[in-house]
Order: C-alpha cells, then structure tokens, then sequence
C-alpha cells in the first residue's frame, strides 16, 4: 500500500505507523461543562465504519510527521492524506 | 589515571573503509552534525550563509552542509568538527531556534561508486523502498533500510551518504556490506 505523502509524494505504508481514527484530533474541552462524559466517549467510543475512514498515520520512517488519511477501509483504497498539523491549524480557524 | 582510547561507532581505533568491486564503502567519523528545529512562527535562519533547503533536498557550501528531516527541520553538518562542539557553535548562529547535538547519535557511512551511477543505484534499489531516479543529487530523504531509520543523502551522481542510528552502526554497516558484495558477482 502506498501512501500519498503531501510534501514527500507516494511513500511505502510500512514506512507509517498506525494510530487509529482521527476523531482523536478533536480533543473535548477539559473546563466545559459535561467533560467527564465527554472525555469518556472520546477516550472509548470509536466508530468503526466499513466505507470511507479518516485516520491518523505517523510517518515514522520517514519525516516523521502525523496524517490524515481518508482511507475505504473495504477497498483500502487512499483517498486524500492531509497534515495532521494542517488540519489542526485549519480547525482552529 | 585512566588511559581512555578513542574509539569510532564501528569500535576501531580508524575510520572503517572496504571496497566491494566498483563501490567503496566508508565511515565518515569526522562528521558533525546537530539538528535545528525552528519554533512556531519563527522564520528560517542563515547559519554560516547556508540557505536551508527546502522540501527532501540538501545543500552544501563548503565543509558545511544541511539537509531537511522534516518541516521546520534541519540537520546541518560540518566536515572535520565531530571533535569541536559544532552544536554550540550553530546556536549562536541561529538564536532562537532549537539546537541539539546529534554527532553522538548517528554514523554516517559515504557510498562512493566509481563507475558511474550504476552500482549505486543498483545498491540502492537492493535496500532501501525508494526509487533511486527519484533521489538524484541534492536530495534527501529519510526510510528504512532492514528495519532501521536512516537519512539517505545524494551528494553526487556517485556519492550517497548513508546516515544511521549509531547504536546500530554493525547492523547497518553489515546491510551496506553484504549488498555491495554480492553485487560484484
């Protein structure tokens, strides 16, 4: 499986390691009301889709930077790969 | 008092170099090399009048050189330092930004062919997951070679450095060793 690294182009996925959903990018708000309930489905609850995912890669051979990719799970074939941290920066716009 | 012995990251008391038919194989133990790493919102320095290279790609200006590891990342080496506190020295070429020594940390190995790119490439394409046509002079990039990290640095046509966890130095020189071998037959 090759990986379409944003600033490195098709990158071999076992140079990657495998995080999980990329939900965990929206961490819940630790003083918000309602936290507790909150940080326990974000620490537990994951949807587990057969279709489109968005998950987290961590280039570990390799630039060492963490992606999102938007991966069918049933097909495994990669959609899009984003930097983590840009998805972040644009979030928090 | 104790007599201490300087040893290279193979164990010798020199530098280790053996060729394997057209290809030479060679520990580069006067490398320094310290890592620079800007902080957020902080625009790229000029140590020593080196201009950091952008995305995969490596510059060199004389004995100095650097090479991107990542965003906002850069190793820069010295030729001659690994002796000298090279990381001090960058620091005050670069204030503000993230210094840290990194010659204790890796080995770096010069591949030299010299019969033209060939014998190289076909090392390269025994080793490491990348295409070698991809990484001609002036690039970088770093991916595994038998399961160990290692920065990959095309210096010329026929001259790659190979730059590997220390710790691993046997490992890694035995990889590079075995492959130039048996590719002489």
């Amino acid at each position: 499986m090759l990986i379409p690294h944003p600033l490195l182009g098709l990158r071999d996925a076992q140079e990657f390691t495998y995080l999980g959903d990329a939900s965990l990018l929206n961490r819940p708000d630790p003083v918000a009301p309602g936290a507790e309930a909150a940080f326990c489905d974000y620490v537990f609850l994951r949807d587990n889709p057969a279709g489109v995912h968005r998950e987290l890669w961590f280039h570990e051979q390799g630039d060492r930077s963490w992606l999102v990719v938007t991966r069918n799970t049933v097909t495994h074939e990669i959609l899009s790969a984003e930097l983590a941290s840009d998805v972040k920066a644009g979030a928090a716009q | 008092m104790t007599d201490l012995l300087p040893v290279t990251a193979m164990g010798d008391s020199a530098p280790r170099s053996e060729s394997f038919g057209p290809l030479t194989l060679s520990e580069n133990a006067g490398l320094a090399l310290a890592s620079l790493a800007l902080r957020q919102g902080q625009d790229a320095p000029t140590p020593f009048g080196l201009t950091l290279p952008d995305v995969a790609r490596a510059v060199t200006s004389g004995e100095l050189g650097a090479f991107w590891t990542g965003r906002g990342q850069w190793m820069i080496e010295a030729e001659g330092k690994a002796e000298s506190d090279f990381a001090a020295a960058l620091k005050a070429e670069a204030p503000g930004c993230s210094v840290t020594e990194q010659t204790d940390g890796f080995v770096v190995f010069e591949v030299v062919s010299e019969a033209g790119t060939a014998p190289l490439e076909a090392l390269m394409s025994k080793l490491v997951n990348i295409d070698p046509k991809t990484l001609g002079p002036g690039c970088c990039t770093r991916t595994g070679l038998e399961h160990m990290t290692v920065f990959l640095v095309r210096r010329s046509e026929t001259r790659l450095a190979v730059i590997g966890m220390r710790s691993l130095a046997g490992s890694l020189w035995h990889a590079l060793s075995q492959a130039a071998h048996r590719l002489e037959y």
